[in-house]
């Protein structure tokens, strides 16, 4: 049997209550986090969550750690500070597909490639909510509800497993809000994964996509075990449909850590410029 | 299902899950201002919150195990009790309320009821029996209450402003 | 001849080293017991693209170039259009020249110096792997009075490691250009050397900044390159690896200073360094900084703006976004150092300030001083170092943004127990719950403000010299000449005073009011071409009736001439 933590998944929630629509996934989301971080065992204060902006950006405050509540599409920059600078604290990140794909996009290109040791969760809904219902990378090219793109937006939706994976995340899994046990697995496991560890969560929107409610009966999960090898989950996420969920690869590269050493004194250093 | 301590520990959870998400859902409706509701499902957690409180004191003295959450084997991807969030809406009715406290509690049942016929552990089969002959029990009372509430207009979800923006 | 100092201009292009036989005079001139600046003109190519080393050596310090050069030494004349107007002789200078690269162009014969020729490349390729830029280096020695010796042990510390050949080459141009110049017309000479022995450094702008943000505590840099802040980090790179801190290259600067924010939100004192296009995408985040309280520096190395302007070029024209770039209300601190040894002090005084008042400091240094190396006495050790109120384990109802008398309130720092908390840059309450009420909006804006304007800056908010009913207000670069200005004028019996402006934000009314009592006539200083300075005083300070302003654009640096004369005609 496991060792018994400390802290339930209670402990790991705030007070403070989700402004989220009744229905949303990201309430599934915030009982995944809380229920991962249980588990791991680690104290609160030596956690801390970072997010951007947009409806799932909210999710720190409703947890009960150390938190940042950023600006849009910076979450994973504030997130590699706070573990560069400490590598001693538990480090995640969350937010929705625009923070993290569209306005965030080049700092989860590097994020991916970096591999610091953090774990990043995007909460997928392929639509931006607090906006009212635009289009984001990964809505379909012919999705035509949004005021913005009447016609569609004639552009072909990110895949954020395979863009993740072809950046250089270590750790890439997806999940579903309708599974929020398994969402706290992946999470679990990816917080443990040493590296950047990238998790998609499936996460309807039940205000601009109540179409998405089907997603329960579109998800299902992946064949097989984690591929180790890049060349293999190429392959694999060629051919993904998008609705498969667990871990889709997990890869053993060192996670960056940049070279710290204390072998000098400031006033050391002042010898280079006397004369 | 064949321990004891195992069914009980699941017992637990199946409670546990459920309180917790109707007070989840409960928060949810009072931030929607849909006070009639939340203070439903906050009736519904506290029901949860006795039955939790029965299974564990028949789960009094013995040890139970430590299940991290996926560990837990459920027929779904949550407990049985554990309302579906996606049956939720902001401007749900008590109607709605009732009927996804019925769909909750004959999951309930349904789950007791098989592992009471599957279980290879004689004393796993007897709790599971008693324990779906409760849930049969909170059926009733639900079914007896939901003839009481009066279905909703077709236009029950009509909302006359649109959706705000936030950040 | 002699004088007060001696100026000199290295020129070439394609690779004549006219940047490295600069270094090498300045180093000489220092080992020889003088003061020096140089200061750079560079043009874009990355390599072989026309460049001037522009020097001023003297017996005393020195911290502003002179009205003209004494002497310019042209290896070529290779795109000289360009800079020719950075170059101003009088009729007393002299140019060197090689006849192989023909006449005088008429861009720096219109000053109407003297010239002489020099045939620096007949004379190289009688030495093997001999080079132009050590016949120009030798000649400019001898030519000013610097002694030969010092330049030669420059030389052997600099080329000794790359083996005898090259320092043998290299001494037999230098002494070769020694030999020739005995026999070129005399320019101004350095006045004796006051060398006591005491310890010199030679330091740049930019190392300066670096160097003071280690001594102030900085644990933490995230950097992207940007011309000309990158030496900043260049130098932090190593030397923060060394000392136990840590530096991250960042993929732009949304995440460099977005990173600096995480790191500094987890406890580590954390600085970032940037040019205008660099700050003008950061601005956002510093908006965050300040709204969240984490406190963090921005090192912005001015340039000629706007969009990408002259990278290569020294302007004070990132004034404006500096202090008032941020959207909404956002009360930060702007430091501007004045010398380039002042990067370091000021530098070390932001960092200090941003933590002590848990919000975004920019220190506004530029080409000018960044780019310049200047040989000083040893700087004074100051006594500023980061330190944070900080919340103290399991505090009772912690309240992140508590509304406490000084508008500080106790951080808590990730790993302290029983004190979590969200950082926000939505408008908050006090445990820091986004919050749209009036009451919190207000109440949070009035403990961001109040902080700022209730700490005691002391006497570093400006430097202030001389006094007298006409006064010159300035900041940064254009404090050098502005100070030899007034040198000049209380030389000839005159009365100024100087007012330095260090720090731009929060406006220092009070203090200023009693600066200015007594000022009939200001003169501003600045180099924008929109009086920004100008404009900043107007919106800030209550001044005399009687303001002129010079306020010219770069590249062109101020002259202490150009000063010089508008008080001297100030009827």
């Amino acid at each position: 049997m496991n060792a018994p933590c400390q802290l339930t998944h209670q402990d790991f929630k705030s007070d403070v209550k989700p402004i989220w629509c009744p229905g949303c996934g990201d309430f599934a989301v915030l009982s995944s986090v809380t229920k991962a971080l249980a588990d791991l065992g680690k104290p609160r204060e030596e956690i801390a969550f970072i997010s951007g902006i947009g409806c799932s950006s909210r999710i720190p405050a409703y947890t009960q750690v150390y938190g940042f509540h950023g600006v849009h599409g910076r979450a994973l920059a504030i997130a590699a500070g706070v573990k560069l600078a400490r590598p001693d604290l538990t480090v995640l990140a969350a937010g929705g597909d625009g923070d993290g794909l569209s306005i965030g996009g080049n700092h989860f290109l590097h994020a991916c490639r970096r591999n610091v040791d953090m774990t990043y969760i995007i909460m997928d809904n392929e639509v931006y909510g607090m906006t009212k219902g635009q289009a984001s990378p990964t809505t379909q090219p012919d999705w035509t509800k949004s005021k913005l793109t009447p016609e569609g937006t004639g552009i072909s939706a990110v895949e954020p497993v395979r863009l993740a994976l072809a950046a250089g995340a270590n750790f890439i899994a997806r999940g579903f809000s309708g599974n929020p046990n398994e969402v706290a697995r992946l999470i679990y496991e990816g917080i443990q994964h040493p590296g950047f560890s990238f998790i998609q969560v499936l996460s309807p929107c039940v205000t601009y996509r109540p179409e998405e409610r089907e997603w329960k009966n579109l998800v299902h999960p992946a064949e097989g075990n984690p591929s180790q090898v890049m060349a293999e989950a190429m392959h694999r996420l060629a051919g993904d449909d998008g609705f498969s969920t667990g871990v889709l690869f997990a890869g053993n590269r060192a996670p960056f850590k940049p070279p710290s050493r204390n072998v000098a004194t400031v006033t050391d250093l002042e010898r280079k410029f006397a004369s | 299902m064949s321990e004891v301590a195992t069914f009980l520990a699941h017992a637990v959870a199946l409670e546990a899950e459920a309180a917790e998400r109707y007070d989840e859902l409960a928060d949810a409706m009072e931030v929607h201002h849909n006070q009639e509701v939340a203070d439903l499902f906050r009736k519904l957690a506290k029901f949860s919150r006795l039955h939790l409180a029965e299974v564990k004191d028949s789960a009094k003295g013995i040890d139970l195990p430590h299940l991290k959450p996926w560990e837990y084997q459920w027929s779904e991807a949550e407990g049985p009790e554990a309302a579906p969030v996606e049956r939720t809406h902001y401007m749900m009715t008590p109607y709605h309320c009732i009927h996804l406290a019925l769909h909750n509690e004959k999951r309930g049942h349904q789950y007791y009821a098989d592992i009471a016929y599957k279980s290879p552990d004689a004393d796993v089969r007897k709790l599971a029996q008693k324990f779906a002959e409760e849930e049969a029990e909170h059926v009733v009372i639900l079914e007896k209450w939901a003839i009481n509430i009066k279905a909703p207009e077709p236009d029950w979800d009509l909302d006359l402003d649109p959706p705000v923006v936030s950040d | 001849m002699v004088g007060k100092s001696v100026s000199v201009a290295l020129t070439g292009s394609g690779g004549a080293g006219a940047m490295t036989s600069g270094q090498i005079l300045l180093d000489a001139a220092s080992k020889a017991g003088y003061f020096g600046l140089m200061t750079r003109s560079m043009g874009p190519q990355i390599r072989g693209g026309e460049a001037a080393a522009l020097l001023r050596i003297s017996a005393t310090p020195v911290s502003s170039l002179d009205d003209h050069y004494d002497l310019l030494v042209a290896y070529d004349w290779g795109n000289v259009n360009r800079f020719a107007a950075e170059l101003p002789l009088a009729k007393t200078s002299l140019v060197l020249s090689d006849p192989e690269h023909g006449a005088v162009p008429d861009a720096i014969a219109l000053f109407g110096a003297r010239s002489a020729e020099l045939a620096m490349k007949t004379l190289a390729a009688e030495v093997p792997g001999g080079r132009v830029n050590m016949i120009g280096l030798g000649a400019a020695a001898v030519l000013i009075g610097l002694p030969l010796e010092a330049v030669l042990s420059v030389l052997q510390d600099q080329l000794g490691r790359k083996g005898e050949e090259v320092l043998a080459s290299a001494t037999a141009c230098l002494k070769a250009g020694a030999e020739a110049a005995t026999k070129l017309p005399e320019v101004a000479r350095l006045p004796p050397s006051k060398a006591d022995g005491s310890v010199r450094w030679n330091i740049s702008g930019n190392e300066a900044a670096g160097h003071g943000a280690l001594k102030a505590g900085i644990k933490f840099v995230a950097a992207y390159p940007i011309t000309p802040g990158t030496e900043v980090l260049e130098y932090l790179a190593p030397t923060l690896e060394k000392t136990g801190g840590v530096l991250v290259q960042a993929e732009d600067e949304l995440a460099s200073i977005n990173m600096i924010i995480g790191g500094s939100f987890s406890g580590v004192p954390s600085l970032t360094a940037t040019s205008g296009p660099g700050l003008a995408l950061m601005t956002e985040s510093i908006g965050l900084a300040i709204c969240s309280e984490t406190p963090i520096t921005i090192v912005d190395v001015m340039r000629g703006g706007p969009s990408t302007g002259i990278p290569t070029k020294s302007e004070q024209s990132d004034l404006n976004i500096a202090c008032y770039g941020m959207h909404g209300d956002a009360p930060h601190i702007v430091v501007a150092p004045n010398t380039i040894v002042d990067c370091m002090f000021s530098t070390q005084w932001a960092v200090y300030l941003a933590e002590a008042l848990q919000t975004a400091a920019i220190v506004l240094s530029d080409q000018a001083m960044g780019q310049a190396r200047n040989v000083v006495a040893k700087p004074a050790d100051a006594p500023y170092v980061a330190k944070r109120r900080v919340a103290a384990p399991n505090a009772e109802g912690y309240k992140r943004y508590a509304l406490t008398p000084d508008g500080i309130s106790p951080m808590a720092i990730p790993g302290n127990p029983g004190t979590n908390y969200v950082a926000d840059g939505l408008e908050h309450n006090e445990r820091g719950t986004p919050s749209s009420q009036a009451s919190d909006h207000h109440s949070q804006l009035d403990k961001r403000a109040r902080k700022l304007e209730m700490f005691d800056y002391g006497d570093h908010w400006a430097d202030i010299e001389g006094d007298g009913e006409i006064a010159v207000v300035t900041f940064g670069a254009s404090t050098g000449p502005v100070q030899e200005a007034l040198e000049r004028i209380r030389a000839k019996g005159g009365k100024a005073k100087m007012i330095s402006l260090r720090l731009l934000m929060p406006a220092q009314t009070k203090n200023m009011a009693a600066a200015l009592n007594g000022v009939k006539k200001l003169l501003v200083v600045e180099q924008t071409h929109s009086e920004q300075f100008n404009k900043y005083l107007r919106a800030h300070f209550d001044l005399p009736p009687a303001v002129k302003v010079l306020s010219r654009p770069g590249p062109l640096p101020i002259r202490p001439n150009q000063i010089e004369s508008i008080i001297a005609d100030w009827k």
